[in-house]
């Protein structure tokens, strides 16, 4: 198939961009937005203000969520904050600045024009959430609170203390709610999307099983928003909640839409380290304890010393020895590696996959009140799960994967390669590169589906000539007859491995070989080994039972069937992409342990398409133009 | 971290949908590291019985870090488990004996139905949120963050009650199975705002109606919703409801309910 | 109207309202009663003081009594709600931290009890037997005599300080929820009502038991 990745920038100097595209888009008239509907599958930050702006607008919104209740989507846990260009501390922000971070902290492979947009929308963000009562960290005279946030040397993050995800997400949800009740978002809770219905070449509904029931249900729309986050529980143990998945998107992606950049993961480096055979999943100590926590590894290889028995001299604070501007607010993927390195080298300690977040000089600094204040429920939350004090020891951490850049190709109206089908969130690929920066995802995911989806999903609705179709339409009835069969096969494959235990063999070979750092043979070594899993699991996995009952087993079993075949395209974009940039590191492609890009050769984005079953994807390629922002080696020493 | 090793018995409540009775069953959860999150032990009896062809305990959770309140059960009578300001998910075997016996039951009460084992319907308290729980302005309509102060205060107190995670102990734990908790906290939250006024009243009325046409029951001031809340939700955001409640009733005008709809 | 005294809310208004009828009437009868430590003649001169002002009489007990029914009924209407919410009761009582307090688990049971206490005690002694004496020349009803027939009989006795204990139990509670029902709880202030309605329910209680203690074990100076 010919595909052509037209990202359909508009032109004009990018300040004017967003400005002039609204202007020139198409609207649908106030007394017919009510004829039409539009699906929005995933109800965290973007998909519940998708739903919330679009109800406003006058659409039809049928919303689905694979949770109890909307407010649970995994946006909940984000916890640093939230970026706006907002200026508000006088420190050298503006909309260009914020731009100009996140097209360097993303290593120069995000899209300038969709960037851009962010950061202008970014300020309107805010103020909307104070409208619908975020209670924002404020300070005494009353007015909105700041921190600075990795990679970045101006504050410009809002915050509601560790909890600045979920005061978010309660808004939109409410925001949601409120349009519920005003009967313009039909909410369909524990509804997992598992397949996408096309008619005529275009996103018409999608293919719903009701969790509880069982029940393969078809829905119809004019439109079709995808906002159902990352894939970092390809690697098993992540960051992730237990049901995030890449299910709907992956569906999609079978469907037609083109996969980007699926080899940009992030890494964060500050996570309470793995312990134990039990876990299940590893918990995020947010990026916003760098601010005031210094992070370091004993000099001497193998110390098993205490931390509190190594003397200043015999500690390597080896942030800020290696990047003494940024310091401890190296970015992410930065920080990461760094630790790795630290740890591959012996230097680690504990288990010696750890480095140390110590907050002894902040606490003495500011006294203990203070930290307690800015990060008291982190605090708690470390004990809770340590056992540890983190007032009196300092923390121990590792990166965990933990956000996902790559996601469905979308052009810069947030459409895929499929006519109406949209995609927000972490879901799509569009902002942050290869690298997200601290505090960046809850301003994308917002940005989405406050700013950008009411206008553009208004242009397609506008310009497309949509027939009337119903569920009855030979269209869903197919795909309801695929998703059963499907079904139906997972449960007669009756064999002696529970799906736990496959998706661990998995994540163990992504996060050994496509995790922080890859080299050519790890990949292809994890190809093999991905085949073999995914062998294994079509012929051994057991799912207990009942088809139609609620039967979490076989939700996992739908998710881990996908995330095997994520993680084979995973590695084989990892592979083709000879360089190293952002959360991808190739250890061929490095220059005194930096990442080293190949501008020449891959300035662009790699979207596959699919193929068939056991096909192998296409590759396209969308080139990437830096009209603004200065290609250049990505420094933060 | 020093990880030793427990075993444990449980009596679980299964039940298979929610017209089926239940009963208690026993299960024995070996090996289990103190590290592990009660979660993950649960994980582990489940393998083992996914191993032996039984069917898994089926229980709610998501983030397991404490926030997102999907999970949630009894753990010998005390909701979330015996440790203060936690969820089950952050409850950790460290704090359970080798040879503990437990028992597991779901959070009962009439508006929450068990939908299977350990997992109930909570979707009682959406219905609640959707009666009123949110400030009416539309996406684009705002001004300037700064343009309104909030002195810290407030806002604090706003957050403090703002932090409900939903998860339902407040309801379980109750004697009254009453959701009072939830309500009143989303209430103090957007009461204590100054956005929050223009709609105080009709919010109040409102959310309280819904609240007792889900069949809750009536709070009794006992304290118990507030000693296993997970987010420590203070119950003064009750007497908060229930003045507005009041102030809204006496105050009403007849107009007060007609601005409903669009 | 209506829909705030059918809403949850609304009746726990009037349970404290009604609630608080009573608590201002008990403190002022303990105190009143007290004459009776002090002299049996003093108890039935106050006794007579009260029932020869007969639009304060009635006054009073048309409160009273409207109160106890408004009590009463939301009681009922609010417990049989309350069962309503939760059919199927635990199989394991909590404990530790997460337990609620003795008083507050058991409000309607003590309630139930403290009716029936009342009822017995106007029986007993509003319409019980009628002696007469004189005080100061003035011919009076001489309760003080009933009372020192009553409280020689232990069974008598040891009914009144349990059904007064329960009342103590009953306003430790009722006190407190009173200011959280009505929307007065403040966090400042909250440990001090806390403790409040403690100091005040140990007052109630313990100037009530004192009575008829002292009167059990002052009979040889009876009458």
């Amino acid at each position: 198939m010919a595909i052509n990745l037209d990202s359909k920038i508009p032109s004009g100097p990018i300040e004017s961009k967003w400005k002039n595209h609204k202007f020139n888009m198409k609207l649908v008239n106030p007394a017919n937005k009510r004829k039409h509907s539009v699906i929005v599958v995933g109800t965290g930050l973007a998909g519940a203000s998708a739903a919330a702006s679009l109800g406003e607008l006058g659409y039809k919104v049928k919303a689905f969520c694979v949770h109890e209740s909307p407010r649970r989507a995994h946006s909940v846990a984000a916890q640093g904050g939230i970026n706006a260009a907002k200026n508000y501390q006088n420190d050298g922000d503006s909309v260009y600045r914020l731009f100009y971070d996140t097209v360097k902290g993303g290593d120069f492979r995000a899209r300038e024009a969709n960037v851009h947009r962010l950061a202008e929308v970014s300020t309107a963000i805010i103020d909307t959430c104070v409208a619908q009562g975020v209670p924002f960290a404020r300070e005494y005279g009353g007015l909105l609170s700041n921190r600075s946030f990795g990679g970045a040397q101006v504050s410009r993050t809002f915050y509601a203390r560790g909890q600045t995800g979920q005061q978010l997400l309660l808004g939109a949800y409410s925001a949601m709610m409120r349009q519920v009740d005003l009967g313009q978002v039909e909410l369909r809770t524990r509804r997992e999307m598992l397949d996408l219905v096309i008619v005529d070449g275009k996103a018409r509904g999608v293919s719903m099983r009701n969790l509880l029931t069982g029940e393969i249900e078809s829905y119809e729309a004019d439109a079709v928003v995808i906002a159902t986050g990352g894939y970092s529980n390809v690697f098993y143990l992540s960051t992730n909640a237990m049901a995030c998945a890449v299910t709907a998107a992956w569906k999609a992606h079978k469907k037609g839409a083109l996969f980007a950049n699926p080899c940009y993961t992030q890494i964060h480096p500050t996570c309470i380290p793995v312990h134990g055979e039990n876990q299940s999943k590893l918990t995020l100590m947010s990026e916003s304890l760098r601010n005031d926590g210094r992070v370091w590894v004993p000099k001497n290889k193998n110390d098993k010393r205490p931390p509190q028995d190594i003397p200043e001299g015999e500690r390597d604070y080896y942030l800020e020895r290696v990047y003494p501007s940024f310091g401890n607010l190296a970015p992410r993927d930065v920080a990461s590696r760094q630790a790795k390195f630290r740890c591959d080298e012996g230097f680690g300690v504990g288990e010696g996959h750890a480095v140390y977040l110590d907050f002894k000089d902040a606490i003495q600094r500011y006294g203990e009140d203070k930290i307690a204040e800015r990060y008291g429920n982190l605090f708690q939350m470390y004990d809770k799960i340590t056992g540890e004090n983190p007032y009196k020891m300092p923390m121990k951490i590792y990166p965990a994967p933990h956000y996902t850049m790559g996601g469905l190709w979308v052009d810069y109206n947030l459409m895929s390669t499929i006519p109406g089908l949209f995609v927000a969130g972490e879901a799509n690929f569009s902002d942050h590169g290869a690298n997200r920066l601290g505090a960046s995802a809850l301003m994308q995911g917002l940005a989405d589906g406050y700013f950008v989806l009411p206008y553009t999903i208004g242009d397609y609705i506008a310009n497309t000539k949509l027939e009337k179709v119903t569920t009855d339409n030979t269209a869903f009835k197919e795909t309801k007859n695929e998703v059963e069969t499907g079904i139906n096969k997972l449960m007669n494959i009756k064999g002696n491995r529970t799906v736990e235990s496959l998706h661990k063999e998995l994540g163990r070979v992504m996060w050994d070989k496509c995790g922080m750092s890859r080299t050519r043979e790890g990949l292809q070594e994890a190809a093999q080994k991905i085949a073999k899993i995914k062998q294994e699991f079509w012929n051994n996995v057991r799912i207990p039972g009942e088809v139609n009952y609620l039967n979490p087993e076989l939700e996992k079993a739908g998710r881990v069937a996908d995330f095997i075949e994520l993680g084979e395209l995973m590695c084989k974009d990892a592979l083709e992409r000879e360089e190293s940039c952002g959360g991808h590191f190739r250890e061929e492609h490095q220059e005194n342990g930096e990442a080293k890009r190949n501008d020449d050769k891959f300035c662009h984005v790699a979207a596959w398409e699919w193929n068939g079953d056991n096909k192998p994807q296409t590759r396209h390629v969308e080139e990437l133009k830096f009209e603004n922002v200065k290609l250049a080696t990505r420094s933060y020493k | 971290m020093s990880e030793n090793k427990i075993n444990l018995t449980l009596k679980v409540w299964r039940q298979k949908g929610q017209k089926d009775d239940g009963q208690f069953k026993e299960y024995h959860a070996n090996d289990i590291s103190t590290d592990a999150s009660f979660l993950e032990m649960l994980d582990a009896v489940n393998e083992e019985l996914i191993s032996k062809g039984d069917d898994p305990i089926a229980f709610d959770h998501d983030c397991r870090e404490g926030i997102c309140g999907s999970c949630g059960f009894m753990i010998d009578g005390n909701a979330h488990g015996p440790q203060k300001s936690t969820t089950v998910c952050q409850l950790h075997m460290r704090h359970f004996k080798n040879g503990d016996s437990v028992t597991l039951e779901p959070w009962r009460a009439s508006s929450f139905p068990v939908i299977k084992d350990l997992m109930v319907d909570r979707t009682a308290f959406d219905r609640i949120i959707r009666s009123g729980g949110y400030i009416s302005v539309n996406t684009g309509n705002a001004q300037d963050g700064n343009a309104l102060p909030i002195p810290k205060q407030d806002a604090d107190e706003a957050f403090n009650a703002a932090t409900c995670i939903g998860c339902g102990a407040c309801v379980a734990s109750c004697k009254n199975a009453s959701a009072a908790l939830f309500t009143s906290a989303k209430i103090s939250h957007l009461g204590l705002l100054p956005q929050g006024q223009v709609e105080k009243d009709k919010r109040a009325l409102r959310m309280v109606e819904q609240m007792d046409a889900e069949g809750f029951g009536a709070c009794t001031s006992t304290g118990t919703c507030s000693a296993s809340c997970p987010k420590d939700i203070s119950l003064i955001n009750i007497a908060k409801m229930n003045k507005d409640f009041l102030k809204a009733s006496l105050t009403k005008k007849p107009e007060a309910h007609a601005g409903d709809g669009v | 109207m209506i829909k705030f005294i059918s809403s949850s809310v609304g009746k726990k208004y009037l349970m404290g309202l009604s609630g608080l009828v009573w608590a201002g009437f008990i403190f002022v009868h303990m105190l009143g009663n007290m004459t009776i430590l002090i002299s049996p003649d003093l108890y039935n001169a106050y006794g007579h003081a009260i029932v020869s002002n007969k639009p304060l009489l009635f006054a009073t007990e048309a409160a009273l009594l409207g109160a106890l029914f408004v009590h009463v009924i939301c009681a009922v209407l609010l417990t049989k709600g309350n069962q309503e919410a939760r059919k199927s009761r635990y199989a394991a009582t909590p404990n530790g931290a997460k337990a609620p307090a003795f008083a507050s688990q058991w409000m309607a049971v003590h309630g139930s009890i403290i009716l029936i206490f009342i009822i017995s005690h106007l029986l007993t002694f509003k319409y019980g037997n009628y002696y007469e004496t004189t005080v100061n020349g003035v011919n009076m009803r001489d309760l003080a005599r009933l009372i020192y027939e009553n409280f020689q009989l232990p069974q008598v006795v040891g009914w009144y300080v349990i059904s007064l204990i329960l009342l103590g139990f009953h306003l430790t509670h009722g006190v407190r929820s009173i200011f959280q029902s009505f929307g007065l709880l403040h966090p400042a202030y909250q440990p001090v009502i806390q403790k409040l309605g403690v100091v005040y329910a140990v007052v109630v209680a313990g100037g009530f038991i004192s009575q008829p203690i002292f009167v059990f074990f002052a009979k040889s100076l009876g009458s």
